[in-house]
């Protein structure tokens, strides 16, 4: 049904897919594999016709015996939905925010078929049953910031199969959920491919997600199709290195690091903490509850959870930038620091690079100036970058140049421990995988703790030894 | 509807500070008014004796409640300078500003909608470029300035209009109409240079979000996306500068009215600061006081429409 033969593509930055070549048959569940910046999304987005303008493609893409990449925009438009559709990672930002969910599925079957009103709205609302939805006459008028992110989800399944494609492309479509829901949605699709032999083109970075889901896994590394086979095949008898380097990351339920937390030192130990948010008139808003979690050395904990749901105000608290908490919060390492999302903004335009990241150590006093200096080009080589930026100015330095700036400065005090606030979000995939392979690496070399904050699950699953969910202000521990 | 009844309270607490302010700033400020009428020949006892009938010897707070008691029945008080009634000098002169102010808006939203959408959906290429480029000046150019250059041009070269000769609504009201679209222009123009900047960016912002990814993997068309996705959400934030707009057309149309020689609220407020005639003055600044805070209080309620987000943050 398809087939993918020596497909690349390029960016003026770097290449993302690098010449390869797979096919799918009909009705088949195919996994990529991959983590964060394979290749693995592009891949999925070419088939998709989705990619982003500065993007070049080549090789073919061939479709029930049609090439893709040759065709007309308007011809590609008419395949786009019904016969390949898509399903995203983010359920939250996803769908029209101004739009009834019943338009948004809706608009299918106007683009594509020729049917009258009701008659639309017929097939709209057994399409939102089908995806396992109740109420779908109510959820029809409803707009999807009412809607939990499993909801939402569910109609980006119920849009993608509305038309009954031959093909359905499901980019990460349970990482942002809780694992309940993961479940859920992942029987979901199985079903759906069942009933209606349609072909999933599953993409995720997680190897175990997909293990009793798909019939073939493809896996992926630096934009080159590293192996393929089945899922047995894949667990048993992995043939490359980077696959059994995958298949070791996974957590084999009883967490191998787990054990060992007996021996290390804690960082950080926050013990039954309430954190307030003041409002008008002496009147706190509760937006933490009684949240009690240890972190130990050179451990690195995740921290997710929706917009708004209080991950912020748990990382100010910690850093005592908040005053308004009751509970217990040790710090066992001196100067924890934080990195913030937009490096640009984090750091004082008008600075060399050089002085900005003297400063701490100024402040502090305990070195002289040629010790300082030297410390500072030290810690310009550990985060990767060359002496002569000491005297450049942050708007002279890329975006990934300039995280890595902040990173160098969150450790010039030799702290242990770090909160990074969605450190890569801001950043190209590239460059994301650039700074998550330093924050590794600089783990190891200094011995040093993470609490990660980001709303993305792939690369928190990447990058963290344990996972705590906020919701509704309450912490949870993901196992 | 329980919080369109607490921004009612709050608009009307606003209303009645603006009023206080406006009264109080003319108690403070030095020079008497009954000296400003008599002129400096008068006598001690003609002073003392006017400000009796001005009612200028009793207590602030007397004077301020029977004020606003006046006011909002309509009863502005007479002006010092015309020895008539504040009312029925406005009367004249609000229909010329309501309408020169109510067409630059209309000019507003018909110059910078349709352009903002264009510049966007062709901000890659190069005629969206030298657009762009071409925004920035006119948003740099003064009203006022403006202003000369449309009479110079529309009135003096191409003799559209014929400068100076106001046409009153009573005798015409195209005529009336067609005086204030070069007055109406001069306002707009740099405004709508700066809706369009605030649009074209709004747009472009959106274009990048995933539910228009989600849209395209749909089978739309860019048009379709434009209009049908984007459109609506790139306006929620636009919405707050066009209300800031209507509120600085308003300040605009004072000095585009002394240009245009309009006879309008901002050429009568000009010259009732230069003869010290206070009740006129405070009756134009709270008028245009209350006309800010009311088109902010109406922009609150259409963002309210304009985003489901807003509008249920009480369910």
């Amino acid at each position: 049904m398809l087939e993918v033969k020596n497909l690349s593509v390029t960016f003026p930055e770097g290449t993302a897919v690098d010449n390869i070549s797979f096919s799918m048959e009909k009705g088949e569940i195919l996994a990529i594999i991959g983590e964060s910046g394979s290749g693995k999304s592009m891949t999925s987005l070419s088939i998709a016709g989705l990619l982003p303008h500065d993007a070049a493609v080549s090789g073919e893409i061939v479709f029930e015996g049609r090439e893709l990449l040759t065709m007309s925009a308007k011809e590609r438009r008419g395949i786009q939905g019904k016969d390949i559709s898509m399903v995203f990672q983010e359920p939250m930002t996803s769908l029209n925010p101004v739009m009834k969910i019943g338009k948004q599925v809706e608009e299918v079957l106007v683009l594509h078929t020729e049917l009258g009103r009701e008659e639309r709205k017929q097939r709209v609302l057994e399409a939102l049953t089908a995806a396992g939805l109740a109420d779908p006459e109510r959820l029809y008028h409803a707009y999807p910031h009412q809607l939990s992110g499993g909801m939402r989800q569910r109609v980006m399944i119920a849009m993608a199969t509305v038309l009954q494609p031959r093909l359905m492309i499901a980019d990460e479509p349970t990482t942002a959920l809780d694992k309940k829901i993961q479940g859920q949605i992942l029987s979901l699709l199985k079903q759906i491919n069942k009933d209606r032999q349609m072909g999933i083109l599953f993409i995720s970075h997680n190897l175990e997600v997909v293990r009793d889901f798909c019939d073939r896994i493809l896996v992926m590394y630096r934009g080159k199709l590293v192996e393929s086979g089945t899922p047995e095949e894949i667990f048993h008898n992995p043939k490359e290195d980077y696959t059994k380097k995958l298949l070791a990351s996974i957590p084999d339920g009883k967490r191998s690091e787990g054990a060992e937390t007996g021996n290390r030192k804690p960082v950080l130990e926050v013990k039954s903490l309430n954190v307030y948010y003041p409002e008008k008139r002496k009147q706190k808003k509760q937006v933490i509850f009684d949240a009690s979690f240890t972190i130990y050395e050179r451990e690195m904990v995740g921290l997710v959870g929706e917009s708004g749901g209080g991950k912020s105000s748990l990382s100010k608290a910690i850093l005592g930038l908040n005053k308004h908490i009751e509970g217990t919060i040790i710090h066992h390492t001196e100067y924890p620091q934080m990195v913030f999302q937009d490096p640009y903004s984090s750091l004082n335009p008008a600075k060399r690079i050089g002085w900005i990241l003297e400063e701490p150590l100024r402040i502090q006093g305990k070195l002289d100036k040629k010790e300082r200096k030297e410390k500072v080009l030290h810690m310009l080589e550990c985060v990767g970058l060359e002496p002569s930026y000491a005297q450049r100015r942050p708007r002279e330095l890329s975006g990934g140049q300039r995280q890595r700036i902040a990173i160098a400065l969150a450790l010039i005090l030799e702290s242990k421990f770090i909160i990074a606030d969605e450190p890569v979000s801001a950043l190209d995939v590239t460059i994301q995988a650039q700074i998550l392979e330093l924050l590794k690496k600089l783990k190891e070399e200094f011995g040093l703790s993470y609490l990660f904050i980001s709303h993305d699950m792939a690369v928190i699953n990447e990058m963290c030894d344990r996972v705590f969910r906020l919701r509704d202000g309450k912490l949870y521990e993901e196992l | 509807m329980k919080k369109i009844g607490k921004k009612v309270i709050t608009l009307i607490i606003t209303l009645l500070l603006i009023s206080f302010t406006a009264f109080l700033a003319f108690q403070i400020i030095p020079g008497d008014p009954a000296a400003a009428v008599l002129g400096i020949d008068a006598t001690e006892q003609q002073l003392a004796a006017l400000r009796r009938e001005m009612g200028l010897d009793r207590p602030l707070a007397v004077r301020y409640i029977s004020w606003v008691w006046d006011f909002a029945h309509g009863d502005l008080g007479q002006s010092y300078h015309y020895r008539t009634a504040v009312s029925g000098l406005l009367a004249g002169k609000l229909p010329v500003t309501l309408a020169l102010t109510a067409l630059s808006f209309v000019f507003i939203l018909a110059i910078s909608i349709p352009l903002g959408i264009v510049m966007a959906r062709f901000a890659d290429t190069r005629l969206g470029k030298a657009m762009n480029v071409g925004n920035q000046t006119l948003m740099s150019i003064p009203s006022f300035f403006l202003g000369v250059l449309l009479i110079l041009v529309f009135g003096l070269i191409l003799k559209w209009f014929t400068p100076g000769e106001y046409i009153s609504y009573t005798e015409s009201v195209t005529g009336f109409l067609g005086y204030l679209i070069a007055p109406a222009m001069a306002i707009a123009i740099p405004k709508s240079a700066m809706v369009i900047k605030f649009l074209r960016s709004s747009v472009l912002e959106q274009r990048r979000s995933d539910y228009v990814r989600t849209a395209y993997s749909k089978g739309n068309t860019d048009n379709r996306v434009l209009f049908v996705h984007v459109l609506k959400n790139a306006c929620i934030p636009v919405i707050t500068i066009l209300g800031m707009m209507i509120a600085d057309t308003m300040a605009g149309s004072i000095v585009v009215e002394q240009v245009f020689n309009l006879p309008g609220l901002g050429r009568l407020l000009v010259s009732s600061i230069g003869n010290r005639d206070y009740p006129v003055v405070q009756a134009i600044i709270v008028y245009i006081a209350s006309a800010v805070v009311i088109v902010n209080f109406i922009v609150d309620i259409i963002y309210r429409i304009a985003d489901p987000r807003i509008r249920d943050v009480s369910l």
